[in-house]
């Protein structure tokens, strides 16, 4: 599958571009919570263009994030969403939008069963973000809201491969969106603890905790035929057991402190391959390594290795850390479950 | 069937007229509607729904109604598949939902409101509870697992995910369909939009007034033609084709002019390599909400003429919501294997403005080919044919 366009929103802000300045930058505290937890949040502000914001004013904070980065893709990739053919719609949620669905609940607990609110039910719904995505585009592919609590970026990069190569789509925007919300931030600190001082530690392998972050990235994918993009995903793999030696020029971790038990991940990063991980730079996500694919991605078109932004390395890893340019013609991301499953993404530059 | 690409080698089904899929049939065929009020939950709502009345493994399942809901339909699907664990076999597991992708314990979230905190046990059961993970673990699947959340459609498209799995040769076999239990959150929710019926629901009738809610589950155990020759398992039915199609118009209503069913009608024919005339009855998604029913019937009459013989089972079951295509999913294809569909609960009289009207009685069909139909929020439009292998002369 060829990456034609790349587009994310995250706490280091909106597009490709800034995403690589936040890779190049190092790490950046979290901000402060409402609730005083720390995490990473999306800030719309730093959206330059309002068009599309404008456009979304009812929607909610999940569907917002998911157009936009989705309309980053396309945009990435130079096309406008007229121009695409037929363009299929995977997005992959753990949560979903359940910072809405508590304000449903709000309505439900306030009011009564009869008087809640009908814009905050519809907006509740796992797949308005997608919906909303495929309204503000104008894409009438199919259209699919998938969710698991881990690999489900995985798993649709996986379908996305099926219906490009049945010739369901000519591209498949696949993508991720997470929102942070009290309840969910409170619910990873009694369950996991956090990291006191704001920094995930993808190489400690345990401990202390995740920061949770939020946004959404989307990759639009084309088959064979849809013309050089400078990257391809060759492969995705999902395991059970020990995952497989890293044979790439550079391993990515996509370890962000929601694992209580990491140690899976250390035979794999300790043999001999460069190593890297970003989740310090959007926060903690159950579909958060796509931020991680994203930092792959762009340094296969750009042949440069990003320094691991938090590059605590207790076990003596092959950390990368500093950035550098390198040669570049494959890079793997590698993701653990707590059920001792592997799922591992395999990019490679061309 | 010889070309087939997926065969159909097991069905499961629970909902609120029976608690199998042969308990389900004579009841649909006696006519009979299992609604009642809510006995699930307290609420002020005083509609009908379709509850499950004894629901096996409920108790060991505290909080957990949805995914005791797919093992009972899973248990059916897999003994009619004569399957047990998946061994060496590579399965996958696709599971339409969407009240267990919501951490939407009323009690929780009430705590957590008024005090900070709450303790962590709906949340513990959610986080284990995604149904595709679940039953993957449950009959050591080792294939890909996907749970589809895309509203009313979610089960509908679920089974079009293992269609794409089988053909890509991600797998050998895929547990497909959906499930979901009767839920306070949806049922105010539904109400919020004033598209809950406070009496029957009648599909397509010019008197129709909104949905009852339903619960149950439906699962397909659908494998590739080498894989059950592999098994030796016989094969009658097959997934012979499968179109998804997005509005792009709204959040909850239909495209007026039916673009994304349409399209997705379109597509599941020409990838079953039929024509209209070959379909031989038509399972509607037939909310009996006004919008869903004229948009539906339109396209309906359009595609396959005004004479096609059309039924929605909702009046039977409920609005089961991600369960919904799955259930009727299973439901189509023991029809077509049957060679009778149940007369369509709740229609008496014909809307002028929708070119068809469904079937009035049990009716004989006949033919290779049905249709299944899922509308949901959000523009999705998925269809399904089911194909039955025609027994040599």
């Amino acid at each position: 599958m060829l990456i034609r366009g790349l587009g994310l929103i995250g706490a280091p802000g909106f597009g490709a571009d800034a995403w690589e300045g936040a890779l190049r930058a190092g790490w950046r505290a979290p901000a402060p919570t409402a609730a005083g937890r720390a995490a990473y949040l999306v800030d719309f502000d730093a959206v330059p263009d309002k068009t599309l914001l404008r456009k979304l004013r009812r929607a909610d904070k999940l569907s917002k994030m998911a157009v936009l980065a989705a309309a980053g893709a396309l945009a990435d990739a130079g096309l406008e969403p007229g121009a695409a053919g037929r363009v299929g719609l995977v997005l992959a949620t753990a949560l979903g939008p359940h910072v809405t669905t508590f304000e449903f609940l709000d309505g439900v607990l306030d009011y009564g069963d009869a008087a809640a609110s009908p814009t905050a039910f519809s907006h509740s719904v796992h797949n308005a973000a997608a919906s909303y995505v495929a309204s503000s585009l104008g894409l009438q592919g199919p259209t699919l809201t998938v969710t698991r609590f881990s690999f489900a970026f995985q798993e649709a990069l996986r379908l996305a491969g099926c219906w490009l190569a049945q010739g369901s789509c000519d591209h498949v925007l696949v993508g991720m969106a997470e929102q942070y919300g009290d309840v969910l931030g409170y619910l990873a600190a009694e369950k996991l603890g956090s990291a006191a001082d704001g920094r995930i530690r993808p190489f400690a392998c345990g401990g202390p905790g995740p920061v949770p972050g939020e946004g959404a990235v989307f990759l639009l994918l084309g088959g064979a035929a849809a013309g050089a993009s400078g990257c391809r995903i060759d492969a995705v793999h999902i395991g059970c057991g020990a995952p497989p030696a890293g044979t790439a020029d550079l391993l990515l971790t996509e370890a962000d402190g929601l694992l209580p038990d990491a140690s899976g991940y250390l035979p794999a990063l300790n043999c001999g391959v460069p190593v890297a991980g970003y989740a310090p730079l959007a926060g903690s996500m159950l579909t958060g390594g796509a931020f991680t694919l994203a930092a792959g991605v762009l340094m296969l078109r750009r042949q440069v290795r990003f320094a691991a932004p938090v590059p605590d390395n207790p076990h003596a890893l092959p950390v990368v850390a500093a950035t550098a340019p390198a040669r570049l013609a494959t890079v793997h991301s590698l993701a653990l479950d707590c059920g001792g499953d592997w799922a591992i993404t395999c990019l490679r530059a061309g | 069937m010889g070309g087939a690409a997926a065969l159909i080698t097991g069905l499961g089904l629970i909902s609120a007229a029976g608690g199998s899929l042969p308990a389900t049939l004579a009841s649909l065929e006696r006519g009979e509607r299992r609604a009642g009020p809510v006995t699930l939950f307290p609420t002020t709502l005083a509609v009908p729904v379709f509850e499950v009345p004894a629901l096996p493994g409920a108790d060991a399942l505290p909080g957990q109604r949805t995914l005791a809901l797919t093992l009972a339909a899973l248990a059916e699907a897999l003994a009619e598949a004569r399957l047990g664990e998946a061994g060496s076999l590579r399965v996958g597991v696709c599971i339409g939902t969407t009240v267990a992708s919501q951490l939407n314990d009323l009690q929780f979230y009430k705590r957590y409101r008024e005090t900070g905190t709450a303790p962590l046990a709906a949340a513990e059961r959610f986080l284990k509870g995604n149904l595709a993970q679940c039953v993957a673990r449950r009959i050591g699947a080792r294939g890909p697992a996907l749970t589809v959340v895309n509203a009313c459609s979610s089960g509908t498209d679920a089974v079009g995910v293992a269609l794409a799995w089988l053909k890509g040769g991600l797998c050998d076999l895929v547990i497909a369909g959906g499930a979901d239990e009767l839920s306070h959150i949806p049922l105010c929710g539904f109400h919020s939009l004033g598209i809950v019926n406070p009496g029957l629901c009648a599909p397509f009738d010019r008197e129709r007034k909104g949905l009852n809610l339903g619960e149950g589950a439906g699962l397909l155990v659908i494998e590739t033609p080498e894989s059950a020759r592999r098994r030796g398992v016989a094969a009658e039915l097959s997934v012979a084709g499968f179109g998804a199609q997005g509005d792009a118009y709204h959040l909850t209503a239909p495209s007026p002019d039916g673009v994304g069913l349409r399209a997705a009608l379109r597509t599941a024919l020409a990838e079953a390599a039929i024509t209209p005339a070959e379909v031989a009855f038509v399972n509607a998604h037939g909310t009996g909400t006004h919008d869903n029913d004229l948009v539906e019937g339109t396209v309906l009459a359009e595609l396959f003429g005004p004479a096609v013989k059309v039924l929605s089972t909702k009046g039977y079951t409920g609005h089961t919501l991600g369960a919904a295509g799955g259930i009727e999913a299973v439901l189509t294809a023991a029809a077509l294997r049957a060679g009778w569909i149940p007369a369509s609960a709740g229609f008496a009289c014909r809307d002028e403005a929708i070119p068809l009207a469904p079937v009035t009685a049990r009716t004989p069909v006949s033919g290779r080919y049905a249709v299944s139909t899922s509308l949901a929020f959000g523009g999705n439009n998925a269809a399904l044919v089911i194909g039955r292998e025609v027994a040599p002369c």
